[in-house]
């Protein structure tokens, strides 16, 4: 089996783009991405493509419009992991060596699908009594601040942190940073959640090319490898379990850390599903990159802020570079190369050599999350 | 995690939500299940008591057109093991009592009882 190597990346601005749509930003992402390889379209032998709303034949439309209709492809929908798993279908076709050189592509155009409250499906039981995506990260904040002792004050330094970043990040949604006061008094969403401690409604693209060590040698010889690249589903549990710990997380994290050869003690720079403020520190606690309860107070330390000892989510992340659903998680690798290869600018991280993605999305009664990868880079 | 204690329905009075039990392993689950996800048994249909805790809350601001804006959601340990979540009529605390009671909208609701601790 091969080692998998990312060869170039690329990524559009997101924000909001109403007068674009899907096809149009997936095919700006994957041309970049291309010419960011270094290598001629026809090389690419096949390609995947993650998206959540945007209907039938994505892929193939965004393939229509940059000439490389006719290789295969496969339209990955895992909800907010859909991105990731296209990079990870990607790998796997490169390991079992049915391909060489492989586009993995994640789109979505948002605003035109989608306002306000993301919901589980309408089918859904906790739907139907009014569940919500940003209800359920609220009631698990709710029940962090009583489990550790924290506060609502010091939850609001996540967000203060990711629009920081964001705003060093120029193809980030936000561009400018906010204080703990105004997260404070945002328009509340699900309390304790207001609207800056949400990611927002956001249109993009981000695109990878993936290839073996072969190829990755013959072609340009500066691709970044892809150590791991692990998912899991959650589970029925017979039992209720803490909501303030995510097992889910947690398995796609340790078998990540197995693949790679690499603990969480190696990791220099994070990138985690921060879809709510909440959200970022059940994910790096889940991957045992901070101490359970603990990550707040690390927060408040600097430990997490660029400069730190672990910079988590240096792109702005979902909260500041913003959440195009299908475009996350390739973005978050977009992010990771551009680190890793010292090509970051204002927010470059010295010396960065590992990194981690995270993301995971979706919810159904009962079950904890429904996808979640966690991938790990290596310079 | 309570597991005992609470008494299941009275015969004769139907249960506002069912679930499933196992009844090799004694695991329950909500929504109702087909196979055990611990043991892999076949599951069996089982009334759920009305009365719980409440593990958790918000008040959503925000929702679908469908839903009028506030409510206040909870998650409520009910004693067979199982966690449900729905609208609550009044204010939530962590660990306080309520029980289920019927909606004409949502099917079911809870509603605080007595003070709780
Ligand atoms: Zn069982």
């Amino acid at each position: 089996m091969s080692d998998v190597y990312v060869l170039g990346v690329g990524m559009t601005r997101f924000g909001k783009h109403p007068d674009r749509d899907a096809t149009d930003l997936g095919a700006e992402a994957a041309l970049e991405a291309i010419r960011d390889a270094g290598i001629e379209p026809r090389q690419i032998e096949g390609a995947y493509c993650g998206h959540v709303f945007q209907g039938m034949a994505m892929g193939q439309r965004v393939l229509a419009h940059i000439g490389l209709a006719g290789i295969p492809l496969t339209n990955v929908e895992n909800v907010c992991s859909s991105g990731a798993v296209s990079i990870r279908e990607a790998a796997l076709s490169i390991r079992a060596g049915e391909h060489d050189v492989v586009l993995a592509l994640g789109v979505e155009h948002l605003t035109s699908r989608f306002q306000g409250a993301l919901t589980p499906d309408p089918d859904d039981v906790e739907a139907t009594v009014g569940l919500t995506m940003p209800g359920i990260y609220a009631m698990r904040a709710t029940r962090y601040f009583e489990d550790y002792g924290v506060t609502r004050r010091q939850l609001a330094l996540i967000p203060v942190k990711n629009k920081a970043n964001a705003a060093r990040n120029p193809m980030a949604q936000f561009q400018e940073a906010v204080t703990v006061e105004q997260v404070l008094g945002a328009r509340p969403i699900a309390e304790p959640l207001g609207k800056l401690d949400c990611s927002p409604v956001t249109d993009g693209g981000a695109a990878a090319i993936l290839c073996s060590a072969a190829a990755a040698r013959r072609l340009n010889g500066r691709g970044v490898r892809l150590a791991a690249s692990s998912l899991r589903t959650g589970t029925v549990d017979p039992e209720p379990v803490s909501m303030t710990f995510e097992p889910l997380t947690n398995a796609a994290a340790r078998d990540a850390y197995e693949r790679a050869g690499v603990g969480p003690g190696d990791v220099s720079l994070a990138e985690v599903h921060d879809c709510f403020s909440i959200a970022e520190a059940l994910r790096v606690e889940g991957c045992e990159l901070f101490p359970r309860g603990g990550y707040l107070h690390a927060v408040e330390r600097g430990e997490a802020s660029l400069g730190g000892r672990l910079p988590v989510n240096p792109s702005g992340g979902l909260l500041g570079k913003g959440h195009p659903l299908g475009a996350t998680g390739v973005a978050q690798v977009v992010e990771i190369v551009r680190q890793l290869r010292g090509e970051a600018g204002d927010r470059q991280i010295e010396g960065a050599k590992v990194g981690l993605a995270h993301c995971r999305g979706g919810k159904a009664a009962g079950v904890e999350g429904a996808a979640c990868t966690v991938q790990i880079l290596v310079r | 995690m309570t597991t005992a204690g609470e008494p299941a329905p009275a015969a004769g009075v139907a249960a506002l939500l069912t679930g499933s039990r196992c009844p090799a392993c004694g695991a329950a689950f909500f929504p109702p299940r087909q196979v055990c996800s611990r043991c892999l048994g076949k599951l069996e249909e089982a009334p759920l008591s009305a009365r719980g805790t409440v593990y958790t809350h918000t008040v959503v601001h925000q929702s679908a057109p469908a839903f009028e804006t506030p409510y206040t959601l909870v998650y409520v340990d009910l004693p067979e093991g199982v966690r449900v979540l729905g609208q609550l009529a009044g204010e939530a605390r962590i660990g306080m009592e309520v029980e289920l009671e019927p909606d004409e909208q949502l099917g079911f609701r809870f509603r605080p009882v007595g003070e709780g601790s």
